[in-house]
């Protein structure tokens, strides 16, 4: 804020006072409204990045589907103990079992496995954007939303979640 | 004419002098001190920017619960204000009223609703219905969004009978609550 070079002499004139450039600007009104910004964004601030990933519930209550949705190919991932089944309407039908058992006893699904499959799919049928994820009354809620999260990330962003069986 | 101590002083064109009138102030200094606050100033503006970064329009939609603690995903979108169901290991509730113990759920596993949740859902939508009764466009307006937030180890059968209960009260869009790990993953790949 201070500082600035030296002034030159005007005119040559001895008696002439040379004007002082420096000003010094008031900077309290600056803080005073930054420290009202600081106050009003730390009470509205939000810490934990919370996302959603949005499926239906088929059958109940929900929209009938359109002509468009009946045509679509209906592509299924059916989450069980022993792992994922991926099924499609045009005959495809492929197993990916499990990786092994998590502390808790429960698989360990083959994500990365899913994503591939889910993706050869959908550039087989570009247009595809539904799928249904039928789940064990067994399967947590962690691998439930792990699996929509891998159908979301192939391009598949019309989940729907249901019951095996 | 201000009174003043008999003794020696500067003459005035002297007195601000500091070569001269320094020593004639008998070791007195002066209390006036300029601070020096443009490095406060930046050190707000940053904090501010870093605020604003952590600003939300939505504000908190969920509330972190201790008992609850969220899976993470890679592809989840923004959330937005719907009726929140919250299923920990011991309990349902909605909107910040219990309506179900996990206990008695698992007990009279037979049915697939949960009337207390549906009946409570059902407000909500008559609550929604009154707000916008004045609205033409009402029905397709209505999406119908549900946001379920649910502990990691919650099992499925438990997340069923609440999405059915969920669909029964009008409620067939069912979010699911997650935290949102695209920045960190975005960070990592740097």
């Amino acid at each position: 804020m201070a500082g600035g070079g030296g002034v030159p002499e005007q005119g040559g004139s001895r008696g002439k006072k040379k004007k002082a450039l420096d000003a010094v600007i008031n900077v309290i009104p600056a803080i005073d409204l930054l420290s009202c910004c600081i106050a009003f964004l730390l009470f509205t601030a939000v810490w934990t990045q919370i996302s959603r990933l949005q499926a239906q519930s088929p059958g109940a209550g929900g929209p009938p589907p359109t002509a468009a949705e009946m045509k679509q190919l209906q592509v299924t991932v059916a989450l069980t103990e022993k792992g994922l089944t991926l099924t499609t309407s045009a005959g495809m039908s492929a197993e990916i079992p499990s990786a092994g058992k998590n502390p808790d006893g429960g698989p360990v699904y083959d994500l990365r496995a899913l994503s591939t499959k889910l993706k050869q799919i959908k550039t087989e049928y570009p247009d595809q954007s539904s799928v249904t994820v039928a789940a064990d009354d067994a399967v947590i809620y962690a691998d439930l939303v792990k699996v929509i999260d891998a159908c979301v990330g192939a391009g598949l962003s019309a989940v729907a979640v249901m019951a095996t069986g | 004419m201000p009174i003043v101590q008999p003794g020696k002083r500067p003459a005035r064109r002297l007195q601000g002098s500091k070569v001269w009138g320094g020593k004639m102030s008998g070791g007195r200094k002066a209390t006036n001190a300029d601070l020096n606050v443009v490095p406060m100033v930046d050190m707000m503006t940053m904090l501010v920017i870093f605020l604003l970064q952590q600003f939300s329009a939505t504000g908190e939609v969920l509330f972190m619960q201790k008992d609850i603690k969220l899976p993470d995903a890679l592809h989840g979108q923004m959330i937005e204000v719907a009726p929140v169901v919250a299923i920990s290991a011991t309990q349902v509730v909605v909107t910040g009223q219990k309506v179900a113990d996990v206990a008695d759920l698992d007990r009279d596993s037979g049915y697939l609703n949960i009337p207390q949740l549906e009946e409570r859902l059902r407000d909500e939508k008559k609550r929604w219905d009154f707000i916008h009764q004045n609205d033409p466009d009402r029905d397709k307006n209505w999406k119908g969004d549900v946001n379920i937030q649910a502990d990691v180890k919650v099992p499925f059968r438990l997340v069923k009978r609440v999405m059915f209960s969920a669909a029964q009260a009008g409620y067939f869009n069912v979010n699911f609550a997650t935290l949102d790990q695209s920045n960190v993953e975005a960070f990592q790949r740097k």
